[in-house]
């Protein structure tokens, strides 16, 4: 991994006689790092095709709920040639208005003659959907509750304490399975839990735990921060002190946390569905590999192979961007 | 030391507890009565309600002295698991899967231990050149392609294809032949993660103050490596190890599934496909009780380990 | 510490290395078929549940067990359509006039597997009262046999025997020794039944594995786990159960004995089924059933002869058969390999709740939904194109089946019908019709294309579908409970008689009865309970067929297709015609040693041929 850059000291104008006092300007971790971040080419890069995965998958849901018809590429369920039309193969079909052409479908198509690209452009909103529900369900339990933990100390440390340990000590899919296999087609709290619900929700409330114990940690060692202390000697309600000083000074580890979950949910998500338990109705990159075991014997490889790319870039991306992230943000890494 | 052990065997008291309240709250509040699952599809209305009451369905939650609440604890403290719902005993299904999941993943672990550490050593030799850089690069690679796509195409390939192994697990050829694919699919697809989180360990042992020393004494990299750090960082290898126990018990669920092993993951798949409640509950009962005393074993052999608590 | 840490080290690595040679839990292993024992290999696909005679369920559970079990009767094997020969009885049943009675005598000298449970192991002599036990075992209510529903209410006393076993707290309390009315051993040999009101049907369930005759000392002996260890009177006995693995049953030395039928159909000489005829049975020595979960390893064994016998699928229908003549394709033909084609009595459909206020009182609505499925293209995609569509209810292969059923218009696509239709559904309705939901019992990805199928069809003439994948309890539970608005599902006869189906609409089955549609209508109730004392015959093939037509005008369901099955066997696998009702049929095949054993030469041939 390419190292910190070394900034060099700043003038110390004491040593200059006559020269003017000169006080660099102060800079937060954020924007330190951001800065750090952005001269380093290939995270940034992975930075771009993350936001373009996210971008595609928000123009998909928009694109579904108010039902456009055009650009092609958001027909999914079209129809566009043969059934396991082989991938760049040109072939004659006639459209809906009578015309026949040639045409090359870049990835095939599937049982019923749809377009595989267009399904796997489809699938990047149902996993993105999947994380980031998964990763708010885990963040608004978890963080919460690690906060409390670790401000208050006490009885209520030691109750979250003995939650987190119960948790963690069931085997992470195991407990994943468990739950999804409970919550399924139950009604909570009068929401009816339908399908791919009850996955976001194993997930968020089986995920949780890790993010928990990096805020208490957090919160611990700087409860008795100067700050807080200074905070405190002011007068300051816990309340404030936890939203306005402590929250925001974790703010960094929760995102790094969440950009290295989203892939694990991703990854999840194709887990899932080949134990059945994901979503069914509308593509997924887990439904359609899934759906290869079969496929392969009859030597269809397009299918498979077009969602495991699709994963893939995301996971890299994410991971490498992550990476680079918690490099940059790493305090103990600033030499200033 | 004593006191030490005792107090960590008293912390695991509530953590068992705990498991015990998670698995009843999930299975018996929320998952609730399936007695017309084992009944079947033809059963009567009778017959129902005399499987409800064979399995206790219809005690009481809680607020008794015969309440599910309590048979639930019974039946796990003393390991009596009862029948799954194809009517046979819990602890046979359970004992017949512990062979087959060991066969194939301690073989797993033990290649991916070997492998993972061996490279990070070699990588540590060049670290910090682009060498290094691409073997995280790789590295990172390999953890974002799904496992289901390195099971996938692994058997596709080697089995299907080229035919140089065999597609599933049978017993009549030799248990060599049938599990090598997998253990090898197993080792390719966790080697990234791996050599990732050695490669750490070892890197930081050598951001240490004692082994900037030992450079500075003049001693070459391997002789750093395998005299200074590897002993030391043996102490986080061999507590990722021991804590990796228990879940070579539990086999790999994708594995056993793809190629037909018929250990305890295959045995797990199957009760969530029949929403086998019985077994699910007595499987994660059985497995939190090995992570409980693992981590206890961990914690027990670092503090051995450790002098500053032998003077406790 | 540098010493604690290696003895850690070395601590678990000796844990550990020995662990990585465990045999997979020391498990047994079929036994290599030696050349000279004639083994019949069959593949299953599911684990069976249960050996147990009195509670047999699943086809698979019910394929084993019945070459352990023999009842009163059994299916002739060549003879069709089929009909019913004595197999324990001593000619077919003495019934009274008013067919209230049934008086059987069963026949002398058979006995039991050598067992255990057994003083001195040796199987005991069948005696009448075995087969009153059997069904009293059934009705006891601590046994919990899901099998009881065939027989509630049909004879004299039972049910309160039945009401009786409540009283007990366990299975081995109840006291079977209380007699019951309509079902009395009048002396070692003979057995009579004594029924509530007609019953037909009767015959054939004294056919079934399920009223096998059970021995008093094996359900003592064994309680239960008597699962595990069936004691029957067949010509086979279990060896070995491998739960999971494999099944081994092997030839019963105690055997009554019987012979190879010397009639049967005219094709029978043909197809050589007649070669063996007049031959003492069972001619195999054992046969092996191999649990094999996934298609594609049991489909490699088979084309490497460690198979004698396989079922076509999607996967392999490509490669085994010629799509337009269904046939063996030559690849098959050149290894000597053939093909069954039979119709497998079935019936696929889409179901209505007709309880739903929405679909429930708006025809126009289903019919719709009926018009808008095009049948012919589900089974291209799904079926390879070799299921018949189903043009009404009943499937061919049952006496009651109308041929003349295909000029009728129910089974139409027509999307602009369809259309049409829908203006009018949405007048009725008041408004546009809202989204609806079928259930799909499963979440393979066959069962997601197939609600993508139907989504897609169903889109083009206007009409939402949502589709919910459920597991198979949630789903059962949801159909007999009347909370599904529309579902996915079949059905075949276990019996070759069309009431069993035709019960499936009656008003009075409701739920858990079978009646999943919750359709209620008088004059089929009225039709049904006509024909329901009526033995088979014209009368009551009309009556049926009249049935069947005022429930299709009603559009409860979508019909769509009956399965024709294909099996793919091996050229030395004798004897292996296909019985749409009978599951006793291993004692009739046989394997031609010679050929099989020259089958591995014949590959390495036909390797060598220059393609």
């Amino acid at each position: 991994m390419p190292g910190p850059t070394r900034e060099s000291n700043s003038n110390n104008s004491s040593l200059q006689p006559g020269a003017e006092e000169h006080i660099p300007p102060g800079r937060s971790l954020w924007a330190d790092g951001i800065r750090r971040l952005r001269k380093q080419r290939l995270a940034m890069v992975c930075f771009w095709i993350v936001v373009f995965y996210l971008g595609l998958a928000a123009f998909e849901w928009i694109a579904e709920v108010r039902k456009w018809e055009s650009p092609a590429f958001i027909r999914w369920n079209e129809i566009v040639g043969p059934s396991y039309q082989k991938p760049m193969v040109p072939y004659e079909w006639t459209t809906a208005d009578g015309k026949t052409e040639i045409r090359r479908e870049w990835m095939g198509t599937d049982f019923m003659g749809r377009s595989t690209f267009r399904r796997a452009l489809y699938g990047a909103k149902t996993s993105i959907t999947v994380a980031l529900f998964a990763s708010l369900i885990s963040l608004a339990i978890g963080v919460p509750l690690g906060a409390a933990a670790g401000y208050f100390r006490g009885w209520l440390d030691e109750l979250i304490i003995w939650l987190i340990s119960t948790l963690s000590t069931i085997p992470y899919l195991l407990l994943l399975m468990a739950f999804a296999v409970v919550l399924r087609d139950k009604t909570v709290f009068g929401l009816e839990l339908r399908g791919i619900t009850s996955v976001y929700l194993a997930m968020g409330l089986t995920s949780w735990v890790g993010i928990c114990r990096l805020i208490r940690g957090e919160f611990i060692k700087r409860k008795e921060s100067e700050y807080v202390l200074a905070a405190r000697a002011t007068g300051c309600s816990n309340t404030r002190i936890i939203f306005s000083h402590l929250l925001p000074n974790v703010f960094h580890i929760i995102i790094i946390d969440l950009s290295l979950r989203f892939v694990h949910f991703i990854h999840a998500e194709v887990i899932l569905s080949f134990l059945g338990l994901g979503e069914t109705d509308k593509p997924s990159w887990g439904a359609m590999i899934d759906a290869a075991r079969a496929e392969l014997a009859r030597d269809v490889w397009w299918e498979m192979t077009a969602a495991t790319i699709a994963i893939f870039l995301l996971s890299l991306a994410l991971n490498l961007f992550g990476d680079a992230l918690r490099d940059c943000l790493d305090p103990k890494l600033r030499v200033d | 030391m004593t006191v030490y052990i005792i107090r960590r065997l008293l912390y695991t008291v509530p953590i068992v507890v705990g498991v015990l309240l998670l698995t009843f709250f999930l299975f018996s509040v929320v998952g609730g009565d399936i007695s017309q699952q084992i009944a079947g599809k033809n059963a009567d209305a009778e017959t129902i309600a005399e499987i409800r009451h064979e399995y206790g369905f219809d005690k009481p939650l809680f607020w008794s002295l015969d309440s599910q609440f309590i048979d639930h604890f019974r039946k796990a403290l003393t390991f009596n698991f009862g029948r799954a719902l194809d009517r046979e005993k819990i602890s046979d299904k359970i004992l017949r899967g512990v062979g087959p999941s060991l066969s194939l993943t301690v073989p797993m672990f033990l290649g991916t231990l070997v492998l993972s550490i061996s490279l990070a050593l070699m990588v540590a030799f060049v670290r910090g050149s682009w060498l290094d850089v691409a073997a995280v690069v790789l590295c990172v690679a390999g953890m974002s392609i799904p496992y289901l796509s390195f099971i996938i195409y692994g058997q596709y390939i080697f089995a299907y294809k080229l035919g140089m192994f065999p597609i599933m697990y049978m017993p009549e050829e030799s248990l060599l032949t049938s599990l090598a694919l997998p253990v090898l699919i197993g080792i390719a697809a966790g080697l990234g993660g791996n050599l990732r989180f050695y490669r750490t360990i070892v890197l930081d042992e050598m951001r240490s103050d004692y082994v900037r020393t030992a450079f500075a004494k003049g001693l070459s990299t391997s002789k750093v490596l395998f005299k200074h750090v590897l002993k030391n960082a043996l102490i986080p290898i061999i507590t990722s190890v021991v804590l990796s126990i228990p879940y070579l018990f539990l086999g790999s669920l994708l594995l056993e599934r793809f190629f037909g092993i018929p250990g305890l993951g295959s045995l797990m798949i199957e009760a969530i496909a029949s929403r086998d409640f019985f077994i699910i509950n007595a499987m994660t009962f059985i497995f939190s009780l090995l992570i409980v005393v693992f981590t206890l074993l961990t914690d027990i052999c670092y503090a051995w380990a450790d002098p500053r608590i032998k003077l406790e | 510490m540098k010493k604690r840490t290696a003895q850690l080290r070395l601590v678990i690595m000796t844990l550990l290395v020995p662990a990585a040679f465990l045999p997979p839990g020391c498990r047994k292993k079929p036994e290599p078929s030696a050349s000279e024992r004639m083994v019949i290999r069959v593949p299953m696909f599911s684990k069976i549940q249960t050996l147990d005679c009195g509670n047999l369920t699943d086809v698979y559970s019910i394929g084993v067990a019945s070459q352990i079990y023999e009842s009163l009767y059994e299916y002739h094997y060549l003879k069709r359509p089929v009909e019913l020969v004595p197999l324990l009885a001593e000619g077919m049943p003495d019934i009274s006039e008013d067919h209230l009675t049934y008086t059987i005598r069963i026949r002398k000298g058979i006995f039991y597997h050598d067992d255990p449970c057994f003083p001195d192991g040796k199987g005991r002599e069948v005696k009448a009262g075995d087969f009153v036990f059997a069904l009293k075992r059934i009705a006891n209510v601590k046994y919990m046999s899901q099998r009881w529903t065939d027989w509630n209410g049909r004879i004299v006393g039972l049910d309160d025997f039945r009401e009786y076993t409540k009283g007990f707290r366990r299975e081995s309390d109840v006291d079977y020794s209380v007699e019951v009315e309509g079902l009395r051993a009048l002396d070692d040999y003979t057995l009579q039944l004594k029924l509530t009101k007609p019953w037909p049907q009767l015959i054939w369930y004294l056919a079934s594995a399920v009223t096998a005759p059970v021995p008093r000392e094996a359900v003592d002996y064994y309680g239960k786990d008597i699962l595990y260890h069936p004691v029957g009177t067949g010509p086979f006995r279990l060896k070995v159960w491998e739960r999971g693995f494999y099944i081994e049953l092997v030839r019963n030395e105690n055997w009554h004995g019987g012979t190879y039928p010397t009639e049967g159909e005219p094709s029978d000489w043909e197809n050589g089924y007649l070669e063996d005829a007049g031959k003492p049975l069972p001619f195999a020595d054992a046969i092996v059933y191999r649990i094999i979960e996934e298609f594609q390893p049991a489909w490699l064994m088979f084309l490497r002869g460690d198979l004698d016998i396989m079922q076509i699928f999607k996967d392999n229908f490509a490669q085994a058969v010629n799509p337009d003549t269904l046939t063996a394709t030559p690849a098959m033909a050149e290894r000597d390999i053939r093909l069954l084609v039979f119709d497998d009595p079935s019936v696929f459909w889409i179901g209505f709740n007709m309880q739903d206020p929405v679909l429930g009182r708006n025809k126009p609505l289903r019919k719709a939904v009926s018009r808008a499925i095009d049948r012919q293209a589900a089974i291209r995609l799904f079926f390879n194109g070799v299921h018949k569509v189903a043009y009404g209810y009943l499937p061919p292969g049952l006496e009651e089946y109308d041929p003349n059923i295909v000029h009728t218009d129910y089974a139409k696509y027509d999307p602009a019908e369809a259309r049409t239709l829908l203006q009018e559904a949405q007048r009725i309705h008041g408004g546009p019709i809202p989204p609806l939901t079928i259930a799909i019992p499963g979440t393979s990805n066959l069962d997601r294309q197939i609600g993508q199928f139907l989504q897609k069809y169903l889109e083009d003439v206007g009409l939402q579908l949502r589709v919910d994948y459920m597991d198979w309890p949630t789903y059962l539970d949801g159909l007999n409970k009347g909370k599904l608005q529309i579902f996915f599902s079949g059905a075949s006869p276990s019996i070759p008689d069309s009431l069993d189906m035709l019960m499936g609409f009656c008003s009075w089955n409701w739920g858990y009865g079978g009646n999943h549609f919750f359709y209620s209508n008088p004059e089929y109730d009225a039709l049904y309970r006509k024909a329901e004392p009526m033995f088979p015959g014209p009368e009551r093939t009309r009556l049926c067929r009249q049935m069947e037509r005022i429930m299709l005008e009603d559009y409860p369901a979508v019909f769509l297709n009956h399965r024709v099955s294909i099996a793919i066997i091996h050229g030395w696998y004798k004897n292996a015609k296909p019985h749409e009702f009978s599951y006793n049929t291993a004692k009739y095949r046989r394997i031609d040693l010679e050929k099989r054993n020259r089958y591995k030469e014949l590959l390495n041939e036909l390797k060598k041929k220059p393609k």
